[in-house]
């Protein structure tokens, strides 16, 4: 599976992206909301998105508001963040985020939320 | 080092009173448990603790060890197909053939409260309130029963199993990161302490019982023991949920194998 990673941290993209190829995805990484919608205009052919909450540029809330509107993907998307708060969960949500992954996380878990979400 | 004559106490005393059964080529398994032992009853090593056991051991003592034996692993909506099977095929059957009975679910071995809180959840979400059920959960482990009934899950349990719009609706943030099941899924459940292996079963009659991934750790004598009563606690027509990949082969009990909704479930002969 072709998974793009938004997320500004380096250790984040370095733990997920051996978390993920280590049982055969393929990982792209953007750095920010921004990048991402730059990198996927181009080509948006991925098969799930693993999307923060707090980057510079362009946030994921940004992003997924950006996405509702524009219709840039059509693939799931997950936000993967610190924010554990109910409210934001729901506000997320509500923008177009099928799953949540809370940081921090294990790779079983990070592995059943895109099987979960790419199985429906 | 671990005298084998060691494992060999251990094994016979847990496979005694629980039935979970250690063979020889296994016995590395136990050896976290003895340490466990060692360090909680503050014993220099296994001989010491062997010998504390052997000769003036508490109750605390030995629950503490079948505490430590009983395989807890479990998480939210374990398996996934049986729960869909419950609300899609079970229940409504069970509707039709008790026209306005309150039905009866055991979770027999119910760890920390996964599995019956995964079951309250589905059955909210498909029925609402529109069917009346009453839900038992025990299971061996004190330690186990204890966190289930409080029903505080850490991050990472409430994130293996369970969809996040489940987790919004049902539990509430609390400090330090943790989620509380809400009264209207954790008040549903009644827990208690209850060992398989005991002989003395109980007199209520079940619709539905779930043991799953339980009698893979029993020899197949125990197996069909337990598989014998547990039939004899259903009603007819009820159903006997079982981990996936778990049969009755060999176990001689008389239940027919139905497959509901891709899962293969047991069910008492109807009246």
């Amino acid at each position: 599976m072709r998974v793009l990673l938004v997320d500004d941290s380096n250790s984040i993209a370095m733990v997920v992206g051996q978390m993920l190829t280590d049982v055969g995805h393929e990982v792209l990484r953007a750095k920010h909301g921004q990048e991402a919608v730059d990198m996927l205009t181009a080509d948006n052919k991925v098969d799930v998105i693993l999307l923060d909450w707090n980057m510079p540029e362009m946030d994921g809330l940004e992003f997924l508001k950006y996405n509702m509107e524009k219709k840039l993907v059509s693939c799931p998307i997950i936000m993967m963040t610190t924010e554990n708060k109910p409210e934001k969960i729901v506000m997320a949500l509500q923008n177009g985020a099928k799953e949540y992954i809370m940081k921090p996380f294990t790779q079983d878990i990070l592995v059943s939320k895109i099987n979960s979400v790419t199985a429906a | 080092m671990i005298d084998k004559y060691i494992y060999d106490y251990f094994a016979k005393f847990v496979f005694e009173k629980t039935g979970i059964f250690y063979p020889e080529k296994d016995y590395y398994r136990l050896d976290s448990r003895i340490n466990k032992l060692i360090s909680e009853y503050q014993c220099k090593d296994a001989k010491e603790v062997y010998d504390k056991f052997q000769t003036h051991r508490s109750t605390d003592m030995e629950q503490f060890l079948i505490n430590i034996c009983t395989n807890n692993e479990t998480y939210f909506f374990r398996d996934d197909k049986p729960f869909k099977a419950l609300t899609e095929d079970i229940l409504p059957n069970l509707q039709k053939q008790y026209p306005g009975a309150s039905l009866s679910i055991w979770s027999c071995a119910s760890s920390t409260g996964q599995e019956p809180l995964s079951v309250i959840m589905s059955i909210l979400e498909k029925f609402n309130s529109t069917i009346r059920f009453s839900f038992d959960a025990t299971d061996i482990s004190t330690t186990a029963l204890a966190k289930a009934k409080k029903g505080k899950y850490t991050n990472l349990d409430v994130q293996r199993g369970l969809p996040i719009t489940l987790l919004v609706k049902y539990f509430e943030s609390v400090d330090g990161g943790d989620w509380q099941a809400k009264p209207e899924i954790l008040s549903k459940v009644k827990y208690s302490e209850f060992n398989l292996f005991s002989t003395n079963f109980p007199i209520n009659k079940y619709h539905v019982i779930f043991c799953r991934n339980v009698l893979i750790y029993q020899d197949s004598k125990n197996k069909a023991q337990i598989l014998e009563k547990l039939a004899k606690a259903l009603v007819p027509g009820g159903y006997l949920v079982m981990g996936a990949g778990e049969s009755l082969i060999g176990t001689g009990v008389n239940l027919e194998q139905v497959t509901l909704s891709g899962s293969m479930v047991f069910q008492s002969a109807l009246l």
